[in-house]
């Protein structure tokens, strides 16, 4: 925090449809931590620590091993969850080497969706609702886009949004996604005819309000800005970071006192008293879409509008392209670029600190990445120039 | 918004002892059943809207949860509630995640406030949404599917929701 961690390198693999990898997820963990390691200029036997998140199957043993690590420092996921923990994992790779505990941390995530389906086979192999999932899915309340779509759908009706606020949204990733040789999505610009006339997935939710899923792997490599000045790597400092949950248990809770929400309020007001800035203050943004209508409750929730306001926040192109109102998804994020379950779009910050993003936004001081929202424990972190 | 289902929803009973009944579930008699444990018991069997209540603060939890969230006290009871309550949010569903239910969308999925249990949002349908208007505000009153349980053989009456 503060200043004390760096990231000092980035890399990911190429990104794929879903199924679209020929190689192994654990393959593609290395491979992106591989590139990372070049960026920064540091051998792989180097890096002592290694953090990912959300039931990470690249388990510290076989990683360490397969990278000739002299030795392991620091290995651990943070709790629970999905994608809400990708800026977590940066906390804790910044922990570990402010803490003095480990010198150079790797935090990455990679999916292989053709290796290891996590959909489909996962819902349709269910025999009974237990546990939690009884009192779901005994009523067909079975996925993430219908848990958001319940939320989403009561925040529109209370506070006067229309689909049109869904679409800008979508159609932003998409349209940043077209400068993104990297992007899966590269070459198939969205419409707005193209998206009202996309099925329905779950209303409010057309196709595309909902992020693909894909097959790739990004990583960082974290260490301290003193060890930073020895490899080639530009430092992009960590200026705050912050995990965390409103009251109850999130998304796929509903709970009269907080519904509709993503929880999300606490994060924002940590990171902003840590960093001393405002949400208004940054100069590009990079949130986590798995839909766009937990977007609109998250801008919110951290302070960017008023619900009331939220409409006429993302109209008309307001976070589309380099120059935009409020730089959003500049890679293209889940939607466009790939769905590396928010870590693409740690990598993307990063990016815009350094000037090398391909929907470079000026003069960038201050770039904010927010993970998954609603579930537990939400994270965003802020990087930038000290 | 009428929600309209393509698909032929069940025959409502009403039975002897008040309690209003389906003979056949909304989303089809052979979709997943709950597996009954001690924290859902009541609620998908006894007939009646069984919510935890904290015996030493009075406040209730949906679902049920082992220690009491307001003053985590652990003396916990089900206590049987009005049957009634208000759609907080609806939508509906056209892609089916679950192989059972690829001939049964576009179905209803909603948020309903629970009278009588304060701040408790119970999941279900709304079973007549062919015949009546639903949205947001509206009214409804449970209505229970009947089942068996496959392990225990024992009757189930799954709660669901008829808007009013």
């Amino acid at each position: 925090m503060n200043g004390d961690a760096v990231v000092v390198g980035i890399g990911e693999s190429e990104y794929y449809k879903r199924g679209g990898s020929e190689e192994t997820e654990f393959q593609l963990a290395m491979k992106a931590i591989s590139r990372a390691a070049d960026d920064a200029g540091l051998e792989l036997s180097e890096i002592d620590g290694l953090v990912s998140y959300m039931d990470n199957r690249n388990d510290p043993l076989r990683l360490s091993s397969a990278m000739g690590m002299k030795e392991l420092r620091w290995a651990m996921t943070p709790w629970a969850g999905g994608g809400n923990n990708s800026a977590a994992a940066i906390q804790c790779a910044d922990a570990a080497v402010s803490g003095g505990y480990a010198n150079y941390v790797v935090a990455f995530r990679a999916l292989a969706q053709g290796q290891f389906s996590r959909f489909g086979t996962h819902f349709s192999g269910m025999t009974n609702a237990a546990g939690p999932h009884a009192w779901t899915h005994t009523y067909g309340l079975i996925s993430p886009a219908q848990e958001c779509a319940l939320q989403t759908k009561r925040f529109m009706h209370d506070h006067g949004i229309t689909q049109q606020a869904l679409c800008d949204i979508s159609m932003a990733c998409y349209a940043n996604a077209q400068r993104n040789p990297r992007a899966v999505r590269y070459g198939s610009p969205l419409t707005r005819e193209k998206y009202h006339e996309s099925r329905w997935i779950v209303e409010p939710f057309h196709l595309y309000d909902c992020c693909p899923e894909n097959d790739g792997a990004a990583a960082v490599i974290i260490t301290t800005p003193e060890r930073a000045k020895d490899l080639k790597g530009e430092a992009v400092p960590i200026l705050a970071t912050a995990q965390g949950i409103g009251p109850n248990i999130g998304i796929d809770s509903f709970q009269g006192r907080w519904f509709p929400g993503m929880f999300y309020q606490g994060v924002g007001e940590a990171i902003w008293q840590r960093a001393g800035v405002r949400a208004t203050d940054v100069d590009v943004l990079q949130m986590y879409e798995n839909f766009t209508g937990p977007v609109m409750m998250s801008l919110c929730e951290l302070g960017y509008c008023e619900p009331g306001e939220l409409q006429d926040f993302v109209a008309d192109g307001a976070l589309e392209g380099p120059d935009a109102r409020l730089p959003f998804n500049t890679s293209g994020g889940n939607i466009g670029e790939a769905y590396i379950h928010g870590f693409e779009m740690i990598n993307e910050a990063v990016r815009q600190v350094r000037g090398d993003s391909s929907c470079q936004v000026d003069k960038v001081d201050l770039s904010f990445a927010v993970g998954g929202p609603g579930y537990a424990p939400g994270s965003a972190v802020l990087f930038g120039r000290d | 918004m009428l929600l309209v289902g393509l698909v032929t929803r069940p025959a409502v009973l009403c039975c002897l002892d008040g309690i209003e009944k389906m003979t056949n579930r909304y989303l089809g008699d052979s979709f997943l059943l709950p597996a009954l444990d001690p924290d859902n018991k009541d609620w998908f069997t006894s007939g009646q809207l069984h919510v935890q209540f904290c015996n030493h603060c009075d406040a209730a939890r949906y679902p049920a949860e082992d220690v009491c969230f307001q003053c985590q006290g652990s003396d916990l009871e089900f206590r049987a509630i009005s049957g009634e309550g208000v759609i907080e949010s609806v939508v509906e569903v056209q892609h089916p995640v679950h192989p059972l239910l690829a001939d049964r969308v576009p179905y209803n999925v909603a948020v309903i406030s629970l009278n009588g249990a304060p701040g408790c949002n119970a999941i279900g349908n709304i079973v007549n949404s062919d015949e009546v208007d639903v949205s947001i505000g509206q009214k409804v009153r449970a209505i229970f599917e009947e089942a068996t349980d496959p392990e225990s053989g024992e009757q189930l009456l799954i709660p669901n929701w008829k808007a009013i």
